[in-house]
């Protein structure tokens, strides 16, 4: 094997494109365009979007990365083409040493035959040669744990079977360089659990591994260095903490946007108006992502048609699920101010916040609370996220504090559990 | 945003110790033809038995042809002289059909790891042999029912059976390389396998072909395996060299369009699978 050129650099891409489908070759495709431009003037055919934009990274020898981003951001497509299933379009891909997919593992399982005939495939499909598949057949078949059924036909399995299967094999492939991608949701939590420290152990020989999982959680505790991609591009690169963060600020901007571009609900009598609302800071600045934790308000302005004795409003606060967080009323917080004709701004302050990180969306309404008549309702009037970046995650937050208490055996306390604030 | 075509494309470069490249294809191709193998005939009651009835059903039915019509056969037996033909040709028939369709079954694997992409068209081939092999014993079995005296020649039969998997291996390339993005060329691979049987000598021997038209018949490469196969096994004679020369040259130029063909083509199956 030849020397990397800098140090320990085993994987280099280097302004890597990537487009599906087959190249067609420029001349074919101008032709191709006239032809069809003469039969109905459409415009120029396009190859289709780009699965990966100037794709650069260098990953080093022993280090595990994790890929996150958005469904669609192009993260399996780089694991493929790192692999070497699909060709780059454009760009410079290098790997020092072998590289080895744990992507979908079952995929090659021929149902007809047994376990043990599937692990004699799928072992030669991934790479081993036949002294080696019966040398480590013991190995796997001890890590699937299927007993008796690894004799039996592999179409009378269970799904979490055939995942232990698959990845009973790959497992015990060496290899210098791991993809893995949304391996881990397989099997039960002991096999999981048997799955991570099996990755632990091919990291701590000296293995690189770059995996891609949706759980957060996973990629948080399994990979030291973490990559953001979204739209094809890599976006942020640093520990794998600050790329989840950064993707969650992603998702929660994203559903700031679709919760500002949903239609919305209204009613309305007309004898009153809402005219714009906003979140605003502890200056009075305008705000669109609140800090965990910190205070903030919530600003309407709306003009009353009729005058009220006693007007009510009420905002609610809900999350990206649709869960209610938060619902008061002016009345019962103590506002009991009579609202003649005329234009208003209404403040709600919220000096303690308890949302946790995610995006929310304001409802508001106006009532009269003599006749409990509603004026003016509208859902997702303003929406805003709340970001941080500590790993802990609910519906609300909160200072949590823990305590660990060794119990003497035989000698037990008698008054319940400790409590902790 | 960068242009692209055939010329200036990406670059992969993997440096992997390539000591271990051919025992690695060796050991997936044996597992993909004992894949294919155990897999095919499992739930079948006839199992292996399949491999001796398809060429004595065409045999059979020859032979009823030729009751209706007169086709001469070089003064053999019928029955011999058309499953001694029939033998080969259901060879390559079968594995150019199993070929095409052979990147397309296994997707999922194409899809996920990356492997010499021959080795799936190549297995079909090999694992086309076995049948071959099953229906040679009841050929041999026929020869000697007949007394058929054999000679030295048949150490040309190595020869022709090479020949015989390189002609099934190289049409089988290209319509599975095809195939995976058109599928018209696995739709028409049985038209095709039945237009080439009847420019094949199977049914008639070749002496009935015109002369003046014996040099074009000949650019069928399967004309020098079956008439091989023939003087080989029935007149215990070498194989006729004309045609055979003919073969070797043009499956020696059909492996070097396909082969380049379905490489180039290879890196963007998972692309399209």
């Amino acid at each position: 094997m030849s020397e990397p050129m800098s140090d320990d650099v085993v994987v280099k891409i280097d302004g890597l494109w990537k487009r599906y489908g087959l190249p067609v070759p420029e001349v074919v495709r101008k032709v191709w365009n006239l032809a069809r431009r003469s039969k109905n003037s459409g415009r120029p055919e396009d190859d289709g979007p780009w699965a990966l934009k100037e794709v650069n990274l260098e990953i080093r020898r022993g280090e595990t990365v994790g890929i996150v981003g958005r469904n669609g951001a192009g993260k399996s497509t780089l694991l493929k083409v790192l692999a070497g299933v699909t060709t780059p379009t454009r760009g410079r891909v290098e790997i020092y040493g072998r590289i080895f997919p744990m992507i979908e593992l079952n995929a090659g399982l021929n149902m007809e035959l047994t376990g043990r005939e599937n692990v004699r495939l799928l072992a030669a499909v991934m790479g081993l040669s036949r002294e080696e598949i019966e040398s480590k057949l013991p190995d796997i078949e001890d890590f699937t744990e299927l007993s008796e059924w690894f004799d039996r036909p592999v179409r009378t399995y269970s799904s979490g079977m055939l995942a232990r299967l698959g990845f009973g094999v790959a497992v015990n492939v060496e290899s210098d360089v791991i993809l893995i991608d949304e391996t881990f949701s397989v099997g039960d939590l002991k096999f999981q659990n048997k799955s991570l420290a099996r990755i632990r152990e091919m990291r701590e020989s000296g293995a690189t591994v770059l995996l891609v999982s949706h759980s957060l959680e996973t990629l948080q505790f399994v990979a030291r260095r973490g990559i953001l991609m979204e739209q094809g591009k890599v976006i942020a690169t640093g520990s794998s903490l600050e790329a989840v963060t950064a993707y969650e600020r992603l998702v929660f901007r994203a559903e700031q946007e679709r919760l500002e571009h949903r239609a919305k609900n209204r009613i309305s009598t007309q004898e009153a108006n809402i005219y714009s609302a906003r979140i605003f800071g502890g200056n009075g600045e305008t705000l669109t992502e609140v800090p965990v934790g910190t205070s903030f308000g919530i600003e309407v302005e709306f003009r009353l048609n009729r005058p009220l004795l006693r007007p009510m409003f009420s905002a609610g606060i809900l999350n990206a699920q649709g869960i209610l967080c938060k619902w008061n009323i002016s009345e019962e917080d103590g506002l009991a101010e009579p609202g003649p004709c005329g234009r208003y701004l209404i403040r709600a302050w919220y000096p303690e916040n308890h949302l946790m990180c995610g995006a929310y969306e304001v409802h508001f309404a106006v009532r009269d609370a003599t006749s409990f008549e509603t004026l003016e309702r509208l859902a997702g009037l303003v929406s805003f996220a709340v970001i941080g970046d500590n790993r802990a995650r609910g519906i609300v937050c909160g200072d949590c504090q823990w305590e660990l208490i060794p119990i003497e055996e035989n000698d037990r306390p008698s008054d319940g559990p400790e409590q902790t604030g | 945003m960068p242009t692209t075509d055939f010329w200036n494309r990406g670059v992969y470069v993997n440096t992997s110790p390539s000591a271990r490249r051919w025992p690695r294809f060796f050991s997936l191709l044996s597992a993909l033809v004992v894949r294919d193998l155990t897999s095919r005939y499992r739930r079948s009651s006839l199992g292996m038995w399949w491999a001796f009835l398809q060429p004595l059903i065409l045999m059979l039915l020859f032979n009823m042809l030729r009751g209706f019509v007169n086709i001469p056969s070089d003064g053999i037996p019928y029955v011999l002289f058309s499953y001694a033909a029939l033998t080969p040709w259901t060879f390559v028939s079968n594995s150019v059909s199993s070929c095409g369709p052979s990147i397309i079954t296994n997707a999922e694997v194409i899809k996920k790891i990356a492997l010499p992409r021959e080795v799936f068209p190549l297995a079909c081939v090999v694992a086309t042999l076995f049948d071959f092999a099953v229906s040679c014993i009841l050929l041999a079995g026929m020869m000697a029912w007949f007394g058929v005296p054999v000679g030295l020649s048949l150490l040309w039969l190595p020869v022709l059976i090479v020949l015989m998997a390189a002609v099934a291996f190289s049409v089988g390339l290209l319509i599975s390389g095809l195939g995976t993005f058109r599928k018209d060329f696995i739709f028409a691979t049985p038209f095709l396998m039945q237009a080439w049987l009847f420019v094949t000598p199977v049914i008639y021997p070749l002496s009935t072909v015109p002369e003046s038209w014996r040099l074009l018949y000949m650019m069928n490469p399967m004309v020098g395996v079956v008439e091989g196969f023939r003087n080989v096994l029935l007149k215990a004679e070498p194989p006729p060299m004309e045609p055979l020369a003919c073969a070797v040259v043009i499956t020696g130029i059909l492996l070097a369009i396909a082969w380049p063909v379905f490489r180039s083509l290879s890196s963007y199956f998972a692309d399209v699978l």
